[in-house]
């Protein structure tokens, strides 16, 4: 081998590896935002909430709506949709899955374990009835929003660039999850929130009412929801029974980065995108969500609790 | 009950020693599904006193305080009768987050902090009430200077604290709500007696502050020490109950383990 090829074959290998790690993280930062309001109602309410993905979607179908009653670009949308979603969520939870909660379920007389059972046999019928009222209303057609950023990059060298449009929501999802913080530690609230969290039995002797906090914690994670399902919306074309697909995105995020941890989302949601594209760099793109779930198996084998869980 | 008998107690004026009471229990009952727990207990809470609850493992103590504040009230699993007043408001009507608004709180046994907030944060949960928030800096500077120990692990996870320092944050949590009542089950479990020591001056240096005070003491000389009231309950109800310097130790143990036990060991 010339020394020209060497080096000619050693750049490829770097912009690979570049490459991989970049738009890994940008991913990363997506994947983020799926699974930071499944890990929240899991690590508030212990809710596995089956209809997540489906949350995400109806927000993409929001932005739908709404695109097609005001000239805006869907970026804006965003302002409308998330405190749309916010109320679904916190209404949702107060007339619905509160009521077959661990605490309902005690109340009834019946033993804890229906508690944790019920919410996710009801949020799994949830997830279907959702489903299938977008099919209803919208038909199965793929739909996306469409937007002018959709086809920019930004070059970083001439064999290097990332979406313009994955960026900004990369930022984007950093600056959500960042507020997310400030307003779990520094509002009263967000105290309340994490206090229920830690013991709900107890959190109403400092005057809180838990279910007013679960209706705020549904709320907070279907808002989110709601914003990457209009950013996925911008990204890729979108179905009503996509739901599922993110769902399986989130688990593994969750399992990854550990619950109740905002870093560890970002973290374990960097590290998923990052496996994935290098696997499809190096074995081919089939090789793609292998290698995110070889990640996933290893983590539970050896980190069952996921690396940021503390 | 009589109606008449019950009335008397609702709008007394006049409790112990002249003065107006400020929480009247009457007939209370507590029940765990069908396990009944409490046998028609009725007392007076004096404005400004400590009262200690005493009794045997199982005599109903924790029952009681939990009942007070409305933790008992959770459907089939567990319910109360009869009515706990305070000075007119129906606190058994109450849920737990509103007891706490109209002023009575309580140091749960075991502590219960919330293992994952900071010292600061756990203290700043006990201001949650919308009536507290304004004020909620100031008394989180209020609670750094009555337990100084607080002030440089204000940051840290409360999980990481010794057990006495967990209790003492948790009598400090429950001090944010700027409670009239505070109900501490179980104070001194599982901690040595010089800690124990400390954190009973604390519940004097509250209790002149002017907030009533009611205690579950296991110690039964601990428990005369502190007080202005003993209650000491045997299987559910209250079996006796008096002024602490009116009492003799052994009247005490043998109401304390029933009275054939108690005469056989006295």
């Amino acid at each position: 081998m010339t020394a020209e090829a060497f080096n000619e074959e050693l750049y490829w290998s770097v912009i690979d590896i570049l490459n991989g790690l970049l738009t890994g993280t940008i991913i990363g930062g997506y994947y983020a935002m799926i699974s930071i309001g499944l890990a929240m109602t899991f690590g508030v309410m212990r809710l596995v909430n089956l209809a997540h993905g489906d949350f995400i979607i109806v927000g993409a179908y929001l932005a739908v709506v709404l695109l097609n009653f005001l000239p805006i670009s869907p970026f804006f949308t965003l302002t409308i949709v998330i405190p749309i979603m916010f109320c679904l969520g916190y209404v949702l939870q107060r007339v619905l899955l509160n009521h077959v909660s661990v605490q309902a379920m005690e109340r009834k007389g019946l033993s804890a374990n229906y508690g944790l059972m019920a919410p996710i046999l009801v949020t799994f019928g949830l997830g279907i009835f959702i489903s299938h009222v977008l099919l209803g209303i919208f038909e199965s057609d793929a739909r996306q929003l469409k937007n002018s950023l959709a086809f920019s990059a930004i070059r970083l060298s001439e064999d290097l660039n990332i979406s313009l449009l994955r960026f900004i929501f990369f930022g984007l999802g950093i600056v959500i999850l960042i507020l997310l913080h400030l307003y779990l530690t520094r509002t009263h609230a967000g105290r309340a929130i994490r206090a229920a969290s830690d013991d709900a039995e107890v959190s109403p002797l400092m005057g809180i009412n838990t279910a007013h906090v679960y209706g705020l914690a549904l709320g907070i994670s279907m808002a989110i929801a709601g914003a990457a399902g209009v950013m996925i919306g911008m990204i890729r074309t979108f179905q009503p029974f996509d739901g599922p697909q993110f769902l399986l995105i989130a688990f593994g995020t969750v399992i990854i980065g550990g619950l109740g941890s905002i870093v560890g989302s970002l973290v374990g949601g960097i590290l998923l995108g990052i496996t994935q594209v290098l696997a499809g760099t190096y074995f081919g793109p089939s090789a793609q969500l292998v290698g995110g779930y070889m990640l996933i198996l290893f983590v539970l084998a050896f980190k069952p609790q996921g690396l940021f869980s503390k | 009950m009589s109606i008449s008998e019950h009335k008397r107690g609702f709008f007394a004026e006049e409790g112990r020693g002249g003065k107006r009471p400020l929480l009247t229990v009457s007939e209370l009952s507590a029940y765990y599904g069908e396990l009944r727990a409490l046998f028609d207990v009725e007392f007076q809470v004096m404005p400004g006193e400590v009262l200690a609850i005493i009794g045997a493992n199982g005599a109903g103590k924790s029952t009681l305080l939990k009942s007070m504040v409305g933790m008992m009230n959770r459907g089939k699993t567990a319910h109360t009768t009869g009515s706990i007043d305070m000075r007119g408001r129906r606190l058994d009507q109450l849920t737990t987050e509103k007891i706490v608004d109209a002023g009575v709180t309580m140091v749960p046994e075991g502590r219960r902090l919330f293992p994952r907030l900071t010292v600061e944060e756990n203290l700043l949960t006990g201001a949650y009430l919308p009536r507290c928030r304004e004020a909620s800096e100031d008394k989180l500077v209020e609670m750094l200077d009555m337990f100084p120990r607080f002030a440089e692990r204000r940051t840290q996870i409360v999980s990481q604290m010794s057990g006495g320092e967990q209790q003492m944050v948790a009598v400090a949590r429950a001090l944010m709500s700027d409670p009239q009542v505070v109900l501490f089950d179980e104070l001194s479990l599982g901690l040595a007696p010089a800690i124990v020591d400390d954190i009973y001056e604390k519940v004097q240096q509250i209790n002149q502050a002017g907030v009533t005070c009611i205690v579950i003491e296991q110690d039964m000389k601990r428990a005369l020490r502190v007080s202005n009231h003993v209650l000491v309950m045997l299987e559910g109800a209250i079996v006796l109950e008096g002024d602490p310097k009116d009492l003799n130790e052994d009247q005490v143990s043998s109401a304390y383990f029933g009275s054939e036990i108690g005469r056989a060991s006295a």
